[in-house]
C-alpha cells in the first residue's frame, strides 16, 4: 500500500512535467497544425540555462526566470525564422523543419554546456514522511507550480480576448482572419506560450531528473505522447495525459521492471492511435484548446 | 460608405476565375449578386475582403483604395465579410463569437462595443437566450444570424454576405433578409451574394447577375425578374425556380474552413 502511494506520488509529479510540455505541443498544433519536435529541447535548454546560472552564483528564482525568458526568446525567434516564412505549412513539413531546429538546439547545448548531465540544486532541499510515503519538497513544488501554470493557461484560453482569438484561429482560421485576427501573430503567440510552459517544465524537472543536452528527446517524446493521449487539441487532455503517463510509468517501473519505464509511452501511443485517434479524454472532435 | 469595384481579376493559383468584374454599391444601398453555382460569387467576395489577392483591377471603399489589403486591414477599414457556410467558432459561446466579431474594435471604448452588441441582438433577438451556448450547437438559421451579428460587431460600413439563405427554411430566409433590409434602412451598405434570386430580389435595390466569372446583367430586381434570360435560367442553374424546400432547418455542424490551411 505504501509502495503504491509512493509510486503514485512520484508518478504525479513526474507527470506534471510531461503535462507542461504537452501543453506546449497543444498550444502550437491547434493554431497552425505544426508539431513542434523542438518542444523537448525548450525544456532541456531551460534546465541547462538555470543550472549554469545557479552554478555561477545566481539566486535560484532569478536563474529560473532567466531560463524561462531565454527559452521564450528562442521559441519566438524560431517561429519567425523557421515557421513563419513557410507558405502553405503542412504538418509533415513542420515535422521536418522542427526536427532540424531540435537538432540544431542539441548541438548548441552540447557546445555551450558540455556533454555531462547535471542537476539543479532544489529550491527546498530534503524530504518528509507522510504515512510512510517519502515526499521530496521539490516534488511538491513541481505539482504546485505545474498546477498553477496549467490553471493560468486554461484561464487564458477561456477568459482572455487573446486566448479566445487563438481558439478562433484553431477552429476556423478563415473566419478568424475575417474578424481581423492575424494568423501570424497567433502563431507567434502560440510559440511564446509553448516556450514558456516547456521551459517551466524543464526548470522544475532538473533538480530531480537531471538535465543534459540530450534530455529534450525523452522529455519531448513523453510530452508528445501525453498531448496525443488528450487528442493533441486540448489543454485539459494534455494535463490528464501527462499525469496518466507519469503514473503508469512509475507503476510499471515499480511493479514490473525499471527497464520498461520508457516503453510505457510508446505502448500507450500505439494503443491510442489505433483505438482512439481523437484521444482518450476527447469530448467531441470540434472542441479545441 | 460606397464600394466600387473596377476590372477585378482574381483566381486560385494559375486558375483565373474572375474576368474583370465591375460592381458598385452606393452608400446605404443593398446590392444583390446572383448567379449559378460556380459562377464566381464566392471568389468575388474573397477578393473583396482580401482573402484572395486580386491579379488586376481596383477595389475602393469610400475614398480609399483598398486593393491588395489583407483581411485584417480590410476589417479595420470597415468591410465585414459574412462567409459562405457561416463559419462560426463552434466550441466558443455565442457571446464569445460576438466578442471576437468586435476584435478590430478591441482598443476602442467599451461603451461602443456594447452598443454594437445591443444593436446586433436587437436585430436577431433569437440569439439573446443562447448567449452561453456553444455556437456549434445552434440551428443552421441561428448560426447564420450569429455569423451576421458577429460581422456587425466590427461596426462595418460595408457588409458583404455569401449565400445567407443556404439550407434554411423559407420563414428563416425571410427573417434574415428582412434584417438585411433593416440594416440598409439604417444606412449600411450591403452586398449579398445569392443563388436564391427570389429572396434576394425581394429586398435588393439593385442586382447583378454573374456567369462564369463575368457580370452579364445588371439592373433593378423587378426588371431582372421579368428578363427572359433570368427567368429561363439560361445561366445554367435554373436558379429562378430555386425556392428553398419547406421544413424545419436541420441543425448543421459548421463546415470546415474554406481556404484555410487545414
Ligand atoms: N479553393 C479553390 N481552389 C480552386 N478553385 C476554386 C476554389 N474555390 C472555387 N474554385 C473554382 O472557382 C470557380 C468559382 O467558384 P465560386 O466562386 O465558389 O462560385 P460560386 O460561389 O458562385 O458558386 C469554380 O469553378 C470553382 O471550381
Ligand atoms: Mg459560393
Amino acid at each position: 500500500m505504501t509502495d503504491l502511494l509512493q509510486l503514485l506520488f512520484a508518478g504525479l509529479s513526474q507527470g506534471a512535467v510531461y503535462a507542461l510540455i504537452a501543453i506546449g505541443f497543444v498550444a502550437i498544433f491547434t493554431v497552425s497544425g505544426v508539431i513542434n519536435l523542438a518542444q523537448g529541447e525548450f525544456a532541456a535548454l531551460a534546465g541547462l540555462v538555470a543550472i549554469s546560472a545557479a552554478g555561477g552564483g545566481m539566486l535560484l528564482p532569478a536563474a529560473a526566470v532567466l531560463a524561462v525568458s531565454t527559452v521564450a526568446i528562442v521559441a519566438v525567434v524560431m517561429e519567425r525564422l523557421v515557421i513563419f516564412p513557410v507558405r502553405g505549412m503542412t504538418t509533415l513539413v513542420s515535422l521536418i523543419l522542427t526536427l532540424g531546429v531540435s537538432t540544431g538546439l542539441k548541438a548548441l547545448m552540447l557546445l555551450i554546456y558540455g556533454p555531462d548531465a547535471k542537476g539543479l540544486e532544489p529550491l527546498f532541499p530534503g524530504a518528509f514522511d507522510l504515512a510512510g510515503v517519502s515526499i521530496r519538497y521539490q516534488e511538491l513544488l513541481i505539482l504546485a507550480v505545474a498546477g498553477v501554470v496549467a490553471l493560468a493557461v486554461y484561464w487564458f484560453y477561456e477568459k482572455t480576448l487573446a486566448g479566445k482569438s487563438l481558439r478562433a484561429c484553431a477552429e476556423q482560421p478563415v473566419a478568424a482572419r475575417l474578424v481581423g485576427i492575424s494568423l501570424s501573430r497567433a502563431s507567434l503567440l502560440s510559440f511564446l506560450i509553448a516556450g514558456c510552459v516547456g521551459a517551466i517544465g524543464g526548470v522544475l524537472a532538473s533538480p530531480i531528473y537531471f538535465t543534459g543536452w540530450e534530455s529534450g528527446l525523452t522529455l519531448g517524446l513523453k510530452g508528445f505522447v501525453a498531448a496525443t493521449l488528450g487528442g493533441l487539441v486540448s489543454v485539459r487532455g494534455a494535463v490528464l495525459g501527462g499525469l496518466l503517463l507519469g503514473v503508469l510509468e512509475n507503476l510499471t517501473a515499480g511493479y514490473i521492471s525499471t527497464g520498461l519505464r520508457d516503453a510505457v509511452a510508446f505502448f500507450l501511443l500505439i494503443v491510442v492511435l489505433v483505438a482512439r485517434p481523437s484521444g482518450i479524454f476527447g469530448r467531441h472532435a470540434e472542441a479545441r484548446v | 460608405m460606397s464600394l466600387e469595384v473596377r476590372g477585378l481579376h482574381a483566381g486560385y493559383g494559375r486558375l483565373p476565375v474572375l474576368h474583370g468584374i465591375d460592381l458598385d454599391a452606393a452608400d446605404g444601398e443593398l446590392v444583390a449578386v446572383i448567379g449559378a453555382n460556380g459562377a464566381g460569387k464566392t471568389t468575388l467576395l474573397r477578393a473583396l475582403s482580401g482573402l484572395l489577392t486580386a491579379t488586376a483591377g481596383t477595389v475602393r471603399l469610400g475614398d480609399a483604395d483598398v486593393t491588395g489589403l489583407g483581411p485584417e486591414r480590410l476589417a479595420r477599414a470597415g468591410l465585414a465579410h459574412v462567409p459562405e457556410n457561416r463559419l462560426v467558432f463552434p466550441s466558443l459561446s455565442v457571446d464569445d463569437n460576438l466578442v471576437l466579431g468586435g476584435y478590430t474594435r478591441r482598443r476602442g471604448p467599451a461603451a461602443e462595443r456594447s452598443r454594437a452588441r445591443d444593436r446586433a441582438l436587437a436585430l436577431f433577438p433569437r440569439l439573446e437566450p443562447r448567449m452561453r451556448q456553444a455556437a456549434g450547437t445552434l440551428s443552421g438559421g441561428e448560426q447564420q444570424m450569429l455569423a451576421i451579428a458577429r460581422g456587425l460587431m466590427a461596426q462595418p460600413r460595408v457588409l458583404v454576405l455569401d449565400e445567407p439563405s443556404v439550407g434554411l427554411a423559407p420563414r428563416l430566409v425571410g427573417e434574415i433578409f428582412s434584417a438585411l433590409g433593416r440594416l440598409r434602412d439604417g444606412g449600411l451598405t450591403l452586398v449579398v451574394v445569392e443563388q436564391n434570386a427570389r429572396a434576394a430580389f425581394a429586398v435588393a435595390d439593385r442586382a447583378y447577375v454573374m456567369d462564369r466569372g463575368r457580370v452579364v446583367l445588371e439592373g433593378e430586381p423587378a426588371t431582372l425578374m421579368s428578363d427572359p434570360r433570368v427567368t429561363a435560367g439560361f445561366l445554367g442553374g435554373g436558379f429562378a425556380a430555386e425556392v428553398p424546400a419547406p421544413g424545419p432547418a436541420a441543425p448543421r455542424p459548421s463546415a470546415p474552413g474554406d481556404g484555410g490551411r487545414r
